[in-house]
């Protein structure tokens, strides 16, 4: 592969983007780094990259507005990992609301960046969604079910959350964003490591069987995941982005 | 035996006892003088009739015939005296110092024409006599028994009326003096500067709107004290992440050494103090977070799958089949710091949901760890505090878990408290009321 993918940096603390970028570079990516919205517009003029790390807390355009310009524009398949100094869900929620790939919360580990980095670049190659989630659509409606993207939650006609765990967010995530698509147990796989990479050892059989529980899905004849023998599995039922409501 | 009078504790009978007792003082005084003028009025009216009746009723016994004076004495004989045709009883001379006043009147309206002599006749009824001798010689005796002025039979019946009227009054009175003021003891009692204030109602008497007034000023200010002190924190936390993130991005250009690995692990420790203020400084500002029904099992089931995925021996027991309303992340939060906590000190943790007699719907976070010496188990969960045994650097923590946890169940509306198991470990329990 002679491809080196380009990784733009946009913070305004000056130590912050050089450790970073030298880090990455260290790792055989190549690093742009600038300080805000105005050096990151001038630089994507001339030069398109293959993701960009983007601070939410900087002064001038924050983090948040700058992912929602970038999403909208020319580079709306850009793929951005947002840098955010806060834990609390109210961020998270909005980061990802606001079309970001991933995000990490500060104080991160260096190699930590570099594999969630890895893992993005990885997961928009290789299938790139057939649904984009946006800003204003962010349930997806299937079957008897809403998907709220952001909370990362199912919700039932009655409008009862039904909480998912990670994993099982991740797996439903990659079966709605290809439906109607069979998808083999290497493809899950890949798709749902996202994050926490190594964490997740489960069989994806496992997951599949877990996952019809919660949406109360008959295994012997389900309607939702079905079962191609032999390849894998296929989201069989349409779906729909809802605009946002409340 | 001593019969001491103790002074009662309670504001109320005080200040009932005030009002009763001089109250009573001035009815009975007012009625006392009352009843004392009416006794000398009437008296004196008494007297003068005396005198008028006696005079006349002895003149016509004088003019007329002895024979016929026999029938008219029923005429003349009235209820306190009456006349008797004979010497009467001789009983004994008439003490100088107890002079009845009728002997007086009798005096005056007869001592002019007739020789009078007085004698008492003690007895069962105690009375007197006046004997006299009319023109034509024949004795006659006035025996004059003197009998207490009349009450009215309703009499009593108005005391004790007014007692009563009197009581209710009193009592009424001080009803309407106290309540504000347990009111007050009550606001203040369950004052709680970390929810949401509730002010009390300014209306009523001056003294008391002024006192309500107060009260929810000093409310305000606390709960804007506290405030700034989270805000304090929070903004001490948030701002160490930014030195902290270039150390820790420094370091990992550092060369594998002890030296790394330790600071690697100083600048974690950190982080994780950093994240816990936050934390902490945002669960007692109050969730902002919306409430909305939560399928419990899903929720538990998810949460405890999401720890099994990191290869955490956490498990789930019993199933509740509700549907709660709650903060769904304020919950998630109380129990993954419960779990942290016991998979920190006991490897495993284990999940029990069910209900307690009281209809609340209980989860029970269940470890096999030390536990928490008897007296320490609620001091644990306040900010900071760490049990003896963790101080050393090995199991470490913030000490903010727990009162992050505490913090939020409450903001949920239930409750957190720690118990030791029998057998050994701990038992973090979250009771929730349900409906």
């Amino acid at each position: 592969m002679d491809h080196v993918d380009h990784i733009l940096i946009v913070d305004d603390d000056r130590e912050i983007r050089e450790l970073v970028g030298n880090y990455l570079k260290k790792n055989g990516l190549r690093t742009t780094v600038v300080a805000d919205g105005r050096q990151m517009r001038s630089f994507l003029e001339s030069t398109p990259v293959d993701l960009i790390v983007l601070d939410i807390m900087m002064p001038g355009d924050d983090g948040l507005q700058l992912c929602r310009e970038l999403r909208v524009g020319k580079h709306k398949a850009t793929p951005i990992l947002m840098l955010t100094a806060r834990s609390d869900e109210t961020d998270r929620i909005i980061g990802l609301e606001m079309g970001a790939d991933d995000y990490l919360v500060k104080p991160f580990a260096a190699r930590e960046l570099l594999a969630r980095i890895n893992a993005v670049l990885r997961r928009t190659r290789m299938l790139p969604p057939n649904l984009v989630v946006t800003e204003s659509g962010r349930l997806i409606r299937f079957g008897r079910w809403r998907l709220d993207t952001t909370a990362r939650h199912l919700l039932d006609e009655d409008d009862t959350l039904v909480a998912l765990s990670g994993a099982e967010y991740r797996l439903l995530r990659v079966f709605l964003d290809h439906p109607q698509r069979v998808l083999s147990r290497d493809q899950l796989l890949n798709l749902t490591q996202g994050r926490d990479a190594d964490l997740f050892d489960r069989s994806i059989d496992l997951l599949v069987s877990r996952l019809r529980q919660r949406l109360l899905d008959d295994a012997r004849e389900p309607a939702y995941i079905k079962t191609v023998r032999s390849e894998g599995y296929v989201f069989s039922l349409a779906v729909e982005i809802l605009g946002d409501q409340a | 035996m001593t019969l001491s009078f103790r002074w009662p504790r309670t504001l109320a009978s005080q200040l009932l006892l005030i009002f009763l007792v001089s109250l009573l003082c001035a009815n009975a005084l007012s009625f006392s003088a009352q009843f004392y003028e009416r006794y000398i009025s009437a008296r004196s009216v008494m007297l003068g009739t005396l005198e008028n009746d006696v005079s006349t009723s002895i003149a016509i016994l004088d003019r007329l015939p002895a024979a016929e004076r026999a029938s008219w004495l029923p005429r003349i004989d009235r209820q306190n005296y009456r006349y008797l045709l004979n010497a009467g009883e001789p009983g004994e001379p008439m003490g100088s110092d107890d002079v009845p006043m009728a002997v007086k009147s009798i005096e005056d309206a007869l001592g002019e024409q007739y020789a009078l002599t007085f004698r008492d006749l003690p007895g069962l009824q105690k009375h007197f006599q006046a004997h006299l001798t009319l023109a034509d010689g024949k004795p006659v005796t006035i025996d004059v028994r003197p009998a207490p002025i009349p009450l009215s039979y309703w009499l009593p019946v108005v005391l004790v009326l007014q007692l009563a009227v009197l009581l209710a009054c009193t009592w009424i009175a001080v009803r309407i003096a106290i309540r504000p003021l347990t009111r007050l003891a009550r606001a203040v009692e369950t004052l709680d500067p970390n929810a949401h204030p509730t002010p009390l109602d300014e209306t009523g008497p001056t003294e008391v709107a002024h006192a309500a007034a107060a009260f929810n000023e000093m409310q305000k200010r606390i709960a804007e004290y506290l405030k700034e002190r989270m805000q304090i924190l929070a903004a001490i936390s948030h701002d160490l992440q930014t030195p902290i993130t270039r150390m820790k991005l420094r370091a990992e250009f550092m060369d594998d050494s002890m030296d790394k690995e330790k600071l690697w692990s100083d600048l974690g420790e950190m982080e994780h103090l950093v994240r816990e203020g936050v934390a902490y400084a945002r669960s007692v500002h109050g969730s902002t977070e919306a409430s909305c029904r939560v399928d419990l099992d899903a929720f538990l089931d998810s949460l405890v799958f999401d720890y099994q995925d990191m290869n955490k021996q956490v498990s789930l027991t019993g199933k509740s089949a509700v549907i709660l309303d709650t903060r769904p992340h304020a919950l998630r939060r109380v129990l993954v710091n419960l779990v942290d906590n016991a998979l920190k000190f006991a490897g495993t943790a284990q999940l029990q949901v069910g209900s307690t007699a009281r209809g609340e719907l209980s989860i029970k976070v269940l470890d096999r760890g030390p536990g928490i010496a008897e007296d320490e188990l609620v001091q644990v969960m306040q900010p900071f505090y760490r049990v003896e045994s963790s101080r050393n650097r090995g199991t470490g923590g913030t000490g903010l878990g727990l009162a992050i946890a505490q913090q939020l169940a409450v903001a949920i509306g239930g409750s957190l408290t720690l118990s030791n198991r029998e057998g050994g470990g701990l038992c973090a329990e979250i009771r929730v009321g349900l409906g």
